[in-house]
């Protein structure tokens, strides 16, 4: 004698089994004792008790949403910085033609200054997951960049003309701290597999 | 496990303006629920742990969008089980795990009783997944195959086989014909 399957029992339970599987089930005491099994063993999962997380993570939710909260900020804050100092580069251009191996160095800084940046959204796009001092070393080396363009920003506002080489000085600063915000999250990301 | 409790609208509010005390409260409130079902879920604590931290930087990140549709918890729990879901591909992929293989298959005929909650553990990754957002969590088999990015027919047919599993697992149902109940 044919019995119902595991895919009928399951069809029973939801209320959408053959025709065939209805009739069977009435008159087959063995599979109606497969079907009680059956809710038995869903009731008895639902049953289990609750497991608890054995320690405790908002720590470290809060401190990462901190960080996100302020690395957001200040990535808008640099889009005003690079648009500025776009501007302040069209302003100077005639003013610089003696100095074109600094300009250079200048632009090649900014270029991967704009490159890591990207780099940086890539690994960032969603809010990966850090360790709490993974978390600490970003909102560190997030702080050195913030100082960094400031000093940007005020270096751009005084006697641009005469700034060459310090400007160049603080770009290269801001893509050496770049370059180790981005080597973090790269073993962020490492860490958590993706 | 059921969750059936409401959060005061004016809590979740203040959670979308940012308010850290706010988001803390709906962290104490579901963090429980959350880890259960990734630990469920998943084969060990520490990757539950880390679903419950996904979970909830997503829940701090995206809790403005949420409108209001359904249950909080619905829409919590639906961020949860994709990170939970997630993780499982990911180990799948470096396994290169079969989907419709049974972890542990050598022993799994013993023909003894063992307690549910060990049996349970003893399924596959994905089985274990479907059976708990299927049977505990209520979820469809439609919802299920979304999440999974499968179709309704490998959600059913995962289930089906677990739950044979299962009963094989459990010493039920022993000495039955050919065709019966597998």
């Amino acid at each position: 004698m044919m019995h119902c399957t595991m895919d009928d029992l399951l069809a029973l339970r939801a209320g959408e089994a053959s025709v065939w599987a209805r009739r069977h089930v009435e008159d087959c005491a063995a599979c109606r004792a497969e079907l009680d099994s059956l809710y038995q063993r869903v009731a008895q999962l639902k049953a289990l008790p609750a497991l608890r997380p054995p320690r405790d993570r908002w720590p470290v939710v809060r401190d990462t949403a901190r960080v996100e909260r302020t690395r957001r900020r200040r990535t808008w804050s640099r889009w005003g910085l690079a648009a500025a100092a776009a501007l302040v580069g069209i302003l100077l251009v005639p003013q610089f033609g003696k100095r074109g191996e600094l300009r250079a160095e200048l632009s090649q800084a900014k270029d991967q200054s704009a490159t890591l940046e990207d780099q940086l959204q890539n690994y960032d796009v969603d809010g990966r997951v850090l360790t709490g001092r993974m978390a600490a070393r970003v909102a560190e080396l997030e702080d050195l960049i913030a100082v960094v363009d400031g000093d940007l920003a005020r270096w751009g506002a005084i006697k641009p003309q005469a700034q060459d080489a310090e400007l160049v000085k603080l770009w290269q600063q801001r893509v050496d701290l770049m370059r180790q915000l981005v080597n973090v999250r790269v073993s962020s990301a490492r860490y958590v597999g993706l | 496990m059921t969750v059936a409790f409401a959060v005061p609208d004016v809590l979740v509010a203040r959670a979308q303006a940012g308010d850290e005390a706010a988001l803390e409260a709906l962290f104490r409130a579901f963090e429980t629920p959350v880890y259960n079902l990734a630990r469920r879920m998943l084969r060990n604590a520490e990757d539950a742990e880390d679903v419950l931290q996904e979970t909830f930087l997503e829940v701090v990140k995206s809790i403005r969008f949420y409108r209001g549709e359904g249950y909080l918890w619905g829409w919590i729990r639906r961020i949860a089980a994709t990170k939970a879901l997630m993780r499982i591909r990911r180990d799948q992929l470096r396994a290169t795990e079969p989907l419709d293989e049974e972890h542990g298959k050598a022993g799994m005929h013993v023909g003894a009783n063992i307690d549910l909650e060990r049996a349970f553990e003893r399924l596959t990754d994905t089985s274990r997944a479907v059976v708990w957002l299927h049977d505990v969590e209520g979820y469809t088999h439609e919802e299920i195959s979304e999440l999974m990015g499968k179709s309704v027919s490998f959600s059913k047919s995962q289930l089906a086989r677990a739950h044979a599993r299962l009963r094989g697992m459990l010493g039920e149902g022993a000495g039955e014909g050919e065709g019966a109940h597998a």
